[in-house]
C-alpha cells in the first residue's frame, strides 16, 4: 500500500508516495536520499536522527512518514544556504563541536530547536534540552561552548 | 614549528556540521541488495536442520546464505586463532549468533523472509559465568586452536590446548614468596567489571560487491582496513590484490570495529548473489556483535610500613564471549601491566582469557588495562589509609621513573607520570594527609579520589605511509588509518605540512583504500600518531632530501645551508635567494609536472617472549593520572561526580586541542562504566541491549568541573617526541571514582564496578555499622 502525502522538505514544498510502515528517518535517506541524518539506536533516544518539524526537534526514527503530512519538515541539509553556515553550524566549526561527526547533524537540529524555543538558554537548560542527543565521543564541553556562544546574543537564523 | 604543536582546524569539519560526511551506510550501488541475519535463540545449541527453501522463493529475496553455502569449503576466520565461522555450521555459541542470512530487494523483505527460515535446535549445557568456564567440568565451547596466518611469534601469551581457557599470559619478576615474608603488612582484594558496550552511535556497516573481474569490493566501518584484507583474502582463497578494503568515515568504533564482524557474510552473500549487498546492524545486533571483556581480577599486596610496595602478585581472569578475536593480546596487555606503573621489587602476574557462552567480545578503549587499573589503583588507596600515608605521596613514592626497568624487562622512556599524578591532584585542589578524614555519614557526603595508569602500545606492528608531492607545492599521503572521530586526517596533515614545510591547507590525507594505500597494522591501540606519523614524517622527509639536493644545484649552495620554509627552499640568512617548490620541479624535470614520492615502511620492534612474558613490552609507554571529586546522597546511594581532571603524557601533542578532546573522550566514556553501563544477562540471553535500558552517559551526566591536561614528555622514537592519547587517559578514571567513594564513605569500598546505588547504599550501611 502507498499513501500520497504534501509536505515540505527543507523549505520546498513536494508530493510524495510513502509506505504506511516507513519513517520519516527511511524517507528522508531512501527515498530523498538526504543521508545527514542517521540511524543510531532505532528507539529515539540517540538523537542522531534530529530533524525539525514545524522547527520543534523529532527522533525521524520513531515518526512515521504519513505523519508529515502538511508540515515543515528541516533536515541538517537545509541548514546552509550556499556558502553561507547556519550560526550553529559556524559555532560548531568555531568550537570544533564534533569528534566523529555521526551525531552532530542530529546534535546541531537539536540546537536548532533549542534556540527556536529558548533563544538565550543557560548552561542548565541546553544540559537539559540536549541530553537526549548522545556523543559517544564525549565532545559534550564543545557542544556546551557552542550554545553559550549562540546564546550570548550572537543570535541564529530563525 | 609552522603546524605541529598548533591547534589547526580538522580537515572534516566541513562535511560533518554539514551533514555531508559519509559513512558506510550511506554508500549506495546500482542494484545493491539488503541483507538481515537471523540469530540464534540458544545460547549453546546443536543445529540439526536448517532449511531455508521456503526463504528462497520469496518474491524479492535473491539469495539466502546458509551452512549448506559453506560445505567443503574455508569457513572459519579470526585475527589470531580461527575459531569463528562465517555463520552457524553445526552449532551455536551465543544467543545471537548468525545462522543464516537473506539478500533482498528491501530491508522488510529479508526481515520477513527470515521468518521463513526453519532452525531445528538441540540445547547443549551452557557456561555463563568466567570463572565456571574455567573448571575442568564445564561444557567446552572449542575443541581446536588453530593459528591464524598473522599469529605473532612474540605474542608474550600462550594458547591453553584443551578446555575453556584459550590462552594465559605469566610473567614474573624477583620472588613474591620472598616480597611477602619481608613485608610488613599484606593485602588481599579481588575486583570485578562487567561486560560493557563500546556504544559508537553509528552501527557496523558493510557494503560488499564482486567484480566481474572476480575482485570482492567492500566499503566497510572498519578500524582494520589491511587485517580484513588479509583475512578475507585467506578465508576466500583469493590473493590479497583481489581484495579491495575501502573506509570512509567511521562514526565512533573504540575498539569494536577491529578485524573481521560482517565483512565475511557480507561477501559471501554477494557472491551468491552476484549483486552488491548492504548490511547494517540494528543497535540491537550491535549489542550482540562486540563488547569488552568483564573481569575478575585478584590482586594481593605487601608493603613496608614506610609505603614501599615490596611485592604484588595479580591473577586476572578475562571472559571473552564465545569467539577469541584479539582477546588473546587483550589477556596479555592487561596482565604485563597487572602491577601497575610501580617499582615493585617482587611480581608475579597472571591473566586467563576465557570463553563463554556470551557474545564475541573486542578490544574496547584501554585494552584489558582498565580491569587491572580498576584493582591496583582501589587497593592502593587502602594501603595508603591502613598506613596513614596521603594517598599521593604513597604514589609518588612507588611510581616509576624515566630508565627505570620494567616488570617485562626493559627500561622505561619517556614516563611524565608523577607529573600527571601531581598536576591533576593540584587541579582538584587536593589537600594532603586530609582527603581521607572521616566524615559524619548523612545526608550528601563529598570525597575525592585520585589513581594512575600504566599502558603499552601494540608491539611489534606495522604502518607504512606514502606522500606524493606535487608540482604545485601541494601534498598527498596515502595512507590506510581510519578516521573515526580522533582526528587522524588531520594530524597526519600536520605532521607532513611540518617536515616539508609547506602550508597545512597544501596537505590532504587520503581515506583507506588497500588497493591504493599502503598497509596499516589498525587505527587502535592510539598507536597512529607514533607508528603511522612516524611513517608518514620519514617518507615526506625522503621528498625534503630530494628538493634540498635540487635546490642545492640551483642555488649554487651546500645542502646544510639551505632551509624549506613555507613554501620555499631558501639559502639561511639569504631569503633573496630561494626557490619555489615548481621551480625545483622544473629544475628536475624541465616543466612543472611529475610527482616527488617518498614512502615508508615502519615496522616497530619488540613482543613478549610467549615462555618468559618477558621482552620488549611497548615501543611507548601510555601514563596518566585522574583526580574526581564525588557527591554521595546517603539517603539513595545516588553518586554525583562534581569534578573530574585527567592528565595524560602525550610525549608531544601534535593538535593540542585534539588531543584534549580525545581525552575528554575517554573521561566521559569511562565515568559511564564507572557509575551505571553494564550488560546483563540471563542464562545467556541478554536483557538490556537497546539504548533504552543500556545508555551512555548523556550531556546531564556531564560534570561541571571536567578538565583534560596535557603533560609532554618526549619520545626520542616519535615523531616531534609524540606518543598516542586516545585511550592513555580511560583506565584511572574508574579506580579514581571509586577512591573518592571510598573517601566520602570513610574507608568503605565498592569492589564491584559499576557504582550502582544499590551497592553504594550497601557500603553506606557498612560504613555506619563501622561507627565510624
Amino acid at each position: 500500500m502507498k499513501i500520497e502525502i504534501r509536505t515540505t522538505v527543507n523549505g520546498r514544498e513536494m508530493e510524495a508516495v510513502v509506505k504506511p510502515n516507513q519513517t520519516v528517518l527511511e524517507w528522508l535517506r531512501d527515498d530523498l536520499h538526504l543521508r545527514g541524518s542517521v540511524e543510531g539506536c532505532g528507539v529515539g533516544v540517540c538523537g542522531s536522527c534530529t530533524v525539525l518539524v514545524d522547527g520543534r526537534p523529532v527522533s525521524s526514527c520513531l515518526m512515521l512518514a504519513t505523519n508529515i503530512e502538511g508540515k515543515q519538515l528541516t533536515t541538517i541539509e537545509g541548514l546552509a544556504t550556499g556558502d553561507e553556515l547556519d550560526p550553529v553550524q559556524q559555532a560548531f566549526l568555531d568550537h570544533q563541536a564534533f569528534q566523529c561527526g555521526y551525531c552532530t547533524p542530529g546534535m546541531i537540529m537539536a540546537i536548532k530547536g533549542l534556540l527556536n524555543s529558548n533563544p538565550r538558554p543557560t548552561e542548565e537548560e541546553a544540559r537539559d534540552y540536549l541530553s537526549g542527543n548522545i556523543c559517544r565521543c564525549g565532545t559534550y564541553s564543545e557542544v556546551l561552548a557552542a550554545v553559550k556562544s549562540l546564546s550570548e546574543g550572537n543570535g541564529t537564523k530563525q | 614549528m609552522s603546524s605541529v604543536g598548533l591547534d589547526v582546524s580538522r580537515a572534516d569539519g566541513p562535511a560533518k556540521i554539514r551533514g555531508a560526511a559519509q559513512y558506510a551506510a550511506d554508500v549506495e550501488l546500482p542494484g545493491m541488495l539488503f541483507v538481515k541475519a537471523l540469530r540464534s535463540a540458544y545460547p549453546h545449541a546443536r543445529i540439526l536442520r536448517v532449511d531455508a527453501s521456503k526463504a528462497e522463493k520469496l518474491p524479492g529475496v535473491a539469495a539466502v546464505l546458509t551452512r549448506d553455502d559453506l560445505k567443503g569449503k574455508n569457513a572459519f576466520f579470526g585475527p589470531v586463532v580461527k575459531d569463528q565461522p562465517v555463520l552457524a555450521i553445526d552449532r551455536v555459541r551465543y544467543v545471537g549468533e548468525v545462522i543464516a542470512a537473506v539478500a533482498a530487494e528491501a530491508r522488510d523483505i529479508a526481515e520477513e523472509a527470515l521468518d521463513s527460515i526453519e532452525v531445528d535446535y538441540e540445547p547443549l549445557p551452557a557456561v555463563y559465568d568466567l570463572l565456571e568456564a574455567m573448571k575442568p567440568e564445564a561444557p567446552a565451547l572449542h575443541a581446536n586452536r588453530i593459528k591464524a596466518q598473522s599469529f605473532p611469534a612474540k605474542s608474550g601469551f600462550r594458547l591453553q590446548d584443551e578446555g575453556n581457557v584459550l590462552s594465559r599470559y605469566h610473567v614474573e619478576d624477583g620472588d613474591v614468596a620472598v616480597g611477602f615474608s619481608e613485608s610488613d603488612e599484606i593485602f588481599e582484594d579481588v575486583y570485578t567489571s562487567p561486560k560493557i558496550q563500546h556504544a559508537h552511535i553509528e552501527p557496523h556497516a558493510t557494503v560488499a560487491y564482486w567484480e566481474p573481474s572476480g575482485k570482492l569490493v567492500l566499503y566497510t566501518s572498519t578500524q582494520t582496513p589491511s587485517s580484513i584484507r588479509t583475512q578475507l583474502a585467506d578465508l576466500l582463497g583469493l590473493p590479497q590484490s583481489m581484495v579491495r578494503v575501502i573506509v570512509p568515515f567511521v562514526g565512533g568504533g573504540y575498539g569494536a570495529k577491529t578485524h573481521p564482524r560482517l565483512e565475511p557474510l557480507a561477501a559471501l552473500i554477494a557472491r551468491k548473489a552476484h549483486r552488491p549487498v548492504q548490511w547494517v546492524l540494528t543497535r540491537e545486533e550491535v549489542f550482540l556483535t562486540a563488547h569488552c571483556q568483564a573481569a575478575v581480577v585478584k590482586i594481593k599486596t605487601g608493603v613496608k610500613r614506610d609505603g614501599t610496595i615490596v611485592a604484588r602478585q595479580v591473577e586476572a581472569v578475562y571472559d571473552i564471549g564465545a569467539y577469541a578475536l584479539t582477546s588473546t593480546n587483550t589477556g596479555r596487555n592487561g596482565g604485563e601491566v597487572s602491577g601497575g606503573p610501580y617499582r615493585i621489587k617482587h611480581q608475579d602476574l597472571t591473566t586467563y582469557c576465557v570463553y563463554t557462552n556470551t557474545p564475541p567480545t573486542g578490544p574496547y578503549r584501554g585494552f584489558g588495562v582498565p580491569q587491572v587499573c580498576w584493582a591496583y589503583e582501589s587497593q592502593m588507596d587502602d594501603i595508603a589509609r591502613r598506613l596513614g600515608i596521603d594517598p599521593l605521596d604513597l604514589r609518588l613514592k612507588n611510581l616509576v621513573h624515566e630508565g627505570d626497568p620494567f616488570v617485562t624487562g626493559h627500561n622505561l622512556v619517556s614516563v611524565g607520570i608523577s607529573d600527571c599524578a601531581r598536576r591533576a591532584a593540584e587541579a582538584i585542589g587536593w589537600q594532603r594527609g586530609a582527603e581521607q578524614c572521616p566524615r559524619a555519614l548523612s545526608g550528601k557526603v563529598r570525597g575525592k579520589g585520585m589513581a594512575v595508569m600504566i599502558k603499552t602500545t601494540m608491539t611489534p606492528s606495522n604502518s607504512s605511509a606514502l606522500v606524493r608531492l606535487n608540482a604545485d607545492g601541494s601534498a598527498v599521503l596515502l595512507t590506510s588509518s581510519v578516521e573515526m572521530g580522533q582526528g587522524t586526517l588531520t594530524s597526519l596533515a600536520q605532521i607532513v605540512a611540518e617536515e616539508l614545510a609547506l602550508p597545512i591547507d597544501r596537505v590532504s590525507v587520503t581515506f583507506p583504500d588497500t588497493d591504493v594505500t599502503p598497509f596499516d597494522q589498525s587505527t587502535s591501540s592510539s598507536r597512529t600518531v607514533f607508528t603511522m606519523g612516524g611513517a608518514a614524517r620519514q617518507a615526506a622527509h625522503q621528498i625534503r632530501q630530494q628538493l634540498l639536493e635540487i635546490g642545492a644545484g640551483v642555488l649554487e649552495a651546500n645542502v646544510e645551508d639551505l632551509q624549506l620554509i613555507n613554501g620555499f627552499l631558501e639559502v639561511k640568512g639569504v631569503p633573496d635567494k630561494r626557490r619555489n617548490i615548481p621551480q625545483l620541479f622544473q629544475a628536475r624535470y624541465g616543466a612543472a609536472v611529475g610527482n616527488m614520492v617518498g614512502s615508508f615502511d615502519n615496522q616497530t620492534s619488540g613482543g613478549l617472549d610467549p615462555t618468559t612474558g618477558k621482552g620488549k613490552g611497548s615501543v611507548f609507554y601510555f601514563l596518566s593520572a585522574c583526580a574526581a571529586e564525588v557527591e554521595v546522597d546517603t539517603d539513595t546511594g545516588k553518586i554525583t561526580v562534581q569534578q573530574v581532571i585527567s592528565a595524560v603524557d602525550a610525549g608531544k601533542a601534535i593538535n593540542p586541542r585534539q588531543c584534549h578532546m580525545q581525552n575528554e573522550g575517554s573521561m566521559i566514556m569511562s565515568l559511564g562504566s564507572s557509575l551505571f553501563e553494564e550488560m546483563v544477562f540471563d542464562n545467556g540471553q541478554p536483557i538490556n541491549s537497546t539504548f533504552l535500558e543500556y545508555m551512555p552517559p548523556s550531556m546531564e551526566d556531564h560534570p561541571k568541573k571536567f578538565q583534560s591536561l596535557l603533560v609532554e614528555t618526549p619520545h626520542p622514537e616519535g615523531p616531534y617526541g609524540a606518543k598516542g592519547v586516545g585511550e592513555a587517559g580511560l583506565g584511572p578514571i574508574e579506580p579514581a571514582i571509586g577512591n573518592a567513594l571510598a573517601n566520602a564513605l570513610n574507608g568503605i569500598r565498592v569492589k564491584d564496578l559499576p557504582l550502582r546505588p544499590d551497592r553504594v547504599l550497601e557500603a553506606v550501611q557498612s560504613a555506619k555499622e563501622h561507627g565510624a
